[in-house]
């Protein structure tokens, strides 16, 4: 407990130094607790000491200088002259008694003491926390402005570790006297946990709440600079430090010093500062968001105890280098989609045409393509269906609008040469709005040839329809195999009427997500459909008769998101099981089980080379997970709320994530860093899709608009109104633009439509989904 | 959710309280619960009941919506293994809460307000009889563009463009602050706005043009110019793209002569004038007039309908606006099928609406909105007029109003009431030709009994003189 401040702080602060002195101050401590009988401190340093074998180790070898030694009994010999005085006082009386002593030593011997003896006086006096929160705020608010963003995250934990103390010892009046009086200058950035943590009013909800365990347990992580650290030091010590002398009178109070004693106790015992040699100016705020918070159980593999800090980028790097380049393709079905290709250019007369080989799909820069052998496996040979699908993506690749919104960025919109500027960077989108929905639409798909819109409803059925205005045929029912000799044979077994509308029914939950299997590419329609429905089944459909064939039972929970693998075969759910699975069609048994998550698992994604699964949780991450080996291998930190969405970039290179607080957020998958973050949405982002080039991300969202970001620029607050230059968007709806980001290159709203499903097609073409609301109920 | 989370943090005190808790613990029966266990109590179910709405929350969110229902909660129930709460599912519109008349006698004991849902009182005999069960159509869907190249094009799927801030120009005077000047300045930018949109769409051919055809049609000018003028108009092909200025140029000029409303010579020729260059407009096959048609309409209804039109103009004038109108509708009633009923009710609804004008003493007023909208029925067809005079009831209080008026002698609404009478008789006369050897009616008969219920006595007098047209106006053939 007492050693962590200094030793988290280790590896890059000169703490690192004045750590290895401290273990005989414990000792001397050790022995004075013994010879004044506390015996329960004695038994709380010693565990801590205990866990920490290296450390007293050393220790034992270390000499104590004179110096240190003198000043060390100095202390104590002033104690021992006044007996009188009642050991709680002792205790927390030592923050001014130790002044003297080194600031290492101070802080180790100040915790011991200081976090036994506020404890007791806290059992007693839970006013103690309020002065303390108040004396802790006013001094970050007081503090210099270059330090105050860096002390501002401190209040958030020590505000939450003291609400679940009061409530803890049962002081219910008291806890919520202070959660009122503190949790407003909170609210803003916490509201979810605030709120989460106003629910719980008696001691057994803390003890059963998950939530306000992992604050008990874990240890809270706050990024901040050397010298702010210092500052921090310097005031819980001496109660001064940073500019807050104008709350000096809590201070010569006794209640201050106990209020101050007790926010110590919060910071030995559950912070942990992440110390960097970065002055606090180049810290960007969203680095901010991905340093703080319970970060220990998040990241795979930092075990609670585990003195390191825990950091994603420290995870994601120890995974090594990802194999992100495209899928391989067998040698016998590239060279008969060549064939084929060939053959179309000569008969078709198409100039274009003859170009097209299957070498003009080159791979992007710098990425490495994964062999056969780290492939799920597959079929090993392949199909008619392959051979097309690969045919139609050559095609696609040559016919596809080429769309840059970098183009942009220098030209001014309200131009001629804007119109053609936007022209070449924006997309057409056609919009799909359903009417007359009952009870709502929880998702919505389009087939990859775009021949079929598939939407599940909150009435437990989905329906099918054709976009191209075909009939849906199905097969009879009493058709034998023996009958059917080639396609002709077929057709004639198929009914006779149809409509361009089906119903397919079979769950007894709310429908939430809706796939397409892309076997077949954009080169004919889908044979089968998945389901995934809150009565925790994932269903497939056949599109050949429009029935059920299988229901994989397996999660315990509602499935929130089911999803293809890009070759077919395999797919992957989330459910609120908090796990993700990968099944194969063939079996009614999950295959691999993804579990790590804390909370629900609301999306999946496939990588392009099927080789990885992005999984989007309530926990505020995304996690990276290798299909095969089951193993996380990527964490994303940096959400400020529950993950509504993923897409990943067709080049293989970038994760989009979007979340409840409404920021998009890029991520580099091959570092894990996070590129940067997209706001401007104004409600619940819906859906995300990239461009067929990767070059361009739009989203639909709650608030009825589909908006369209530019991947490639940098991004950034929006400062042109500051500068009076000329706006760089011309849609600027009536919000508030401040929070937009420079990146977000076009929005168009639509009528009180909220967007279920954004998706490119090959050829670029963006299409949206969305079911019209009618008027508003109110 | 979110309004939820708001109100917690700010109030923190709790929204179950320990009173609730003895409310119901009376109502079971146990009539001795202390206040502490009362109170830890009602923390407890508060607890509950956030993880519920917590769990909940995530149902809604899943689903896609903004508002939580009462699925979510089942769903939310379930899955944490409780029993649902049956009873209050199956709407799309949450449930109308009503908040409950305070009880009087637990006033001041910190009861927060009681909601519930009032249940209607069905009658089943009222619901079997009735019968109206409609299945509903089930979901559709419908396309369109939302944005092609990165422009959203301005259809009525899309919701109208934002005006944007930085397109108006900085007002430079300070005076401008007030807020009347401000709303006189307004249709100066917009004519501004309007003016740099021509010359930014339009050729400079098609604006000279524009200029010289607008000078040459309004009166300082001579005949034959303004004969050429309309001549153009009515035969010359690439007018298209001026098509929106002269509809609006017609519609303001309109606007502008009838708000005036002096009734002088040189209005009455103007409106003359933009009528004709109406008529033009619409003889022109090369023009494409349909999405203009609601931008025409107004004036040529206004024409139609207005109160007081100068006296000398004002029969011609009503009679062309109708005659445009039949072309109109003749032309274009097939690619809009609800052109036709709309106008005819914005007739219907002049002849026979009360006229507003009657106390105000300007009687004669009146007839000339009601001369308007009996020779507009009657360019829509016969039936219209049917409809209006006579089964509407139009003659009867024409006749009314007309017999009233001759009693106060008026001299100047003499001519307006004559030329009514005119109109009204024209309009019968269309209905049914008079006879060639007219043969009077039965004053007793029922027959004149109908007529007068109908038509009213003022225009059954004038009838009843020819059976066999009375007797075809009414709509039945002659009994003899």
């Amino acid at each position: 407990m007492s050693a962590n401040t200094p030793q988290s702080s280790g590896a890059m602060s000169p703490a690192q130094a004045e750590a290895s002195s401290s273990t005989p101050t414990d000792r001397l401590v050790l022995e004075y607790l013994r010879s004044r009988g506390h015996a329960n401190a004695v038994k709380a340093l010693s565990d801590v000491l205990g866990t920490d074998p290296s450390t007293s180790a050393k220790s034992s070898e270390t000499t104590v200088s004179s110096e240190e030694l003198l000043k060390g009994i100095a202390v104590y010999a002033q104690k021992a002259s006044r007996p009188g005085e009642n050991s709680l006082k002792d205790s927390s009386n030592a923050a001014q008694e130790l002044n003297s002593l080194s600031p290492s030593n101070i802080q180790n011997l100040l915790a011991s003491l200081g976090s036994i003896g506020a404890e007791e006086i806290l059992s007693t006096d839970p006013t103690d926390k309020q002065e303390g929160f108040r004396e802790l705020e006013s001094w970050v608010e007081g503090s210099l402005d270059m330090y105050r963003p860096e002390f501002r995250p401190i209040l958030f934990p020590i505000f939450c570790h003291f609400y679940l103390e009061l409530v803890q010892r049962g002081f219910k009046d008291a806890a919520l006297k202070f959660f009122s009086s503190f949790s407003n200058t909170l609210a803003p950035a916490h509201n979810a946990v605030l709120h989460h943590l106003s629910t719980l009013l008696l001691p057994a909800h803390v003890q059963n709440d998950e939530l306000a365990q992992r604050f008990r347990n874990e240890k809270y992580v706050i990024k901040m600079s050397r010298s702010g650290f210092g500052l921090l030091v310097g005031w819980l010590t001496e109660g001064v430090g940073g500019e807050a002398v104008g709350s000096g009178e809590g201070f010569s109070g006794e209640t201050g010093k106990r209020g101050r004693s007790a926010v110590m106790r919060v910071v030995n015992n559950h912070l942990r500062f992440d110390v960097t040699a970065a002055s606090t100016t180049t810290l960007s705020s969203s680095e901010w968001e991905e340093s703080t918070g319970l970060l220990s159980s998040l990241i795979p593999g930092s075990s609670l105890s585990s003195s390191s800090i825990p950091r994603p980028q420290t995870f994601n790097s120890s995974k090594g280098e990802l194999k992100l380049g495209p899928a391989p393709i067998s040698e016998e079905l590239r060279a008969e989609t060549d064939r084929v290709l060939r053959e179309h250019a000569m008969l078709d007369r198409d100039p274009g045409a003859q170009y097209d080989t299957y070498s003009r799909l080159t791979a992007p820069q710098g990425l490495v393509s994964p062999a056969v052998a780290d492939l799920p496996p597959l079929p090993p040979s392949f199909k008619t269906v392959d051979v097309q699908r690969e045919v139609e993506r050559v095609r696609d690749h040559r016919k596809r609008i080429r769309l840059e919104p970098s183009s942009l960025n220098s030209v001014d919109l309200n131009s001629a040469a804007g119109t053609a500027a936007r022209a070449r960077g924006l997309p057409s989108i056609c919009a799909y709005t359903l009417h007359d929905v009952g009870e709502g639409s929880p998702c919505s798909t389009f087939s990859p040839d775009i021949s079929l819109m598939a939407a599940g409803f909150a009435e437990s059925h989905i329906r099918l329809w054709s976009l191209k205005g075909e009939k849906l045929k199905a097969l009879k029912n009493d058709l034998s195999p023996n009958s059917i000799r080639d396609s002709t044979s077929l057709s004639k077994l198929q009914e006779k009427d149809g409509t361009t509308s089906r119903k397919l029914i079979g769950h007894s939950g709310p429908v939430y997500s809706v796939a397409f299997d892309p076997l077949s590419g954009s080169a004919a329609p889908p044979k089968y459909l998945l389901s995934a429905s809150a009565d925790a089944t994932v269903r497939l459909w056949s599109l050949n008769t429009y029935t059920n064939v299988v229901a994989y039972r397996g999660h315990q929970n509602p499935v929130w998101d089911a999803q293809w693998s890009p070759m077919g075969v395999y797919f992957a759910t989330g459910s609120r099981d908090r796990t993700a699975r990968l099944w194969s069609t063939d079996r009614v048994s999950c295959l691999r089980i993804y579990a790590g998550h804390l909370s629900d698992v609301d999306c999946v994604r496939f990588h392009p080379n099927s080789l990885y699964l992005a999984t989007g949780s309530s926990d505020w991450t995304a996690r990276l997970w290798d299909v095969q080996r089951g193993t996380c291998i990527r964490v994303f930190i940096g959400h400020q709320g529950t993950l509504s969405s993923l897409a990943m970039s067709p080049d293989g290179k970038y994760l989009a994530s979007a979340g409840e607080d409404l920021a998009i957020n890029l991520w580099d998958l091959g570092s894990g860093r996070r590129i940067k973050k997209m706001t401007g949405h104004t409600a619940s982002i819906y859906s995300l899709a990239f461009s067929a080039e990767s070059s361009l991300l739009v989203s639909g969202g709650a608030d009825w608009t589909v908006r369209c970001w530019d991947v490639k620029s940098s991004g950034g607050q929006n400062k042109a109104k500051e500068n009076g230059s000329s706006e760089v968007s011309p849609f600027r709806g009536e919000e508030n633009e401040n929070f937009e980001t420079t990146d977000l290159v076009a929005t168009f709203p639509t009528k009180r439509t909220p967007i279920l499903n954004v998706h490119f097609t090959p050829r670029n073409l963006c299409l949206a989904a969305g079911v019209y609301l009618g008027s508003d109920p109110k | 959710m979110s309004k939820a989370k708001g109100k917690s943090v700010g109030g923190a005190a709790g929204v179950y309280r320990p009173e609730a808790v003895q409310d119901v613990a009376e109502s079971v029966g146990i009539s001795s619960l202390s206040d502490s266990v009362a109170s830890a109590l009602a923390s407890d179910v508060e607890y509950r009941i956030q993880q519920v709405i917590e769990e909940a929350a995530r149902f809604m969110r899943h689903a896609r919506r903004t508002t939580l229902t009462t699925a979510d909660m089942d769903n939310a129930l379930r899955t944490l293994n409780i029993e649902p709460l049956y009873g209050f599912g199956g709407a799309t519109v949450p449930p109308p809460f009503r908040r409950a008349a305070p009880f009087p006698h637990m006033q001041g004991q910190g009861h927060g307000p009681i909601y519930f849902i009032e249940d209607d009182e069905v009658d089943f005999d009222r619901v079997l009889r009735e019968e109206k069960i409609t299945v509903p159509r089930g979901v559709s869907w419908a396309a369109h563009w939302l944005a092609v190249e990165g422009v959203q094009p301005l259809i009525p799927e899309n919701p109208p463009a934002v005006p944007r801030d930085s397109d108006q120009p900085p007002q430079q005077d300070g005076a401008a602050n007030t807020a009347a000047l401000a709303a006189q300045k307004k249709p100066q930018q917009q004519q501004q706005q309007q003016q740099q949109l021509v010359k930014q769409v339009l050729s400079r051919e098609l604006q000279l043009y524009y200029a010289r055809l607008t000078a040459s049609l309004l009166p300082p000018t001579d005949n034959a110019k303004r004969t050429a003028a309309l001549a153009s108009l009515r035969s010359d092909a690439g007018l298209q793209a001026l098509l929106p200025y002269l509809v609006k140029w017609i519609g303001e000029g309109v606007v502008n002569v009838l708000r005036e409303g002096s009734g002088s010579e040189s209005d009455g020729r103007t409106l003359e004038v933009l009528l004709d260059a109406v008529s033009a407009i619409l003889e022109n096959n090369t023009l494409f007039v349909e999405p203009y048609l609601h931008q025409i309409l107004p004036p040529l209804l206004s024409t139609l309908l207005h109160t007081s039109l100068p006296p000398t103009h004002a029969s011609h004038l009503r009679a062309t606006a109708s005659s445009t109108l039949a072309r109109v509708l003749t032309t274009h009633s097939t690619t809009y099928p609800s052109l036709t009923p709309r106008i005819t009710k914005t007739l219907l609804l002049a002849l026979l609406g009360t006229s507003t004008n009657f106390s105000n003493g300007h009687q004669g007023a009146s007839f000339g909105t009601r001369i308007g909208a009996i020779r507009g029925l009657g360019a829509i067809g016969k039936e219209a007029v049917r409809k209006g005079l006579v089964e509407g009831g139009g003659a009867r209080v024409l006749g009314k109003e007309l017999e009233n008026r001759m009693d106060d002698g008026d001299e100047n609404t003499d001519g307006t009431k004559d030329a009514l009478v005119d109109v009204v008789m024209n309009a019968f006369r269309m209905l049914h030709a008079p006879s060639d050897m007219p043969e009077a009616m039965d004053p007793s008969s029922p027959e004149a009994a109908r007529l007068m219920e109908t038509v009213g006595e003022f225009f059954a007098q004038r009838l009843v003189g020819d059976c066999a047209w009375a007797m075809g106006i009414l709509g039945e053939t002659p009994s003899s």
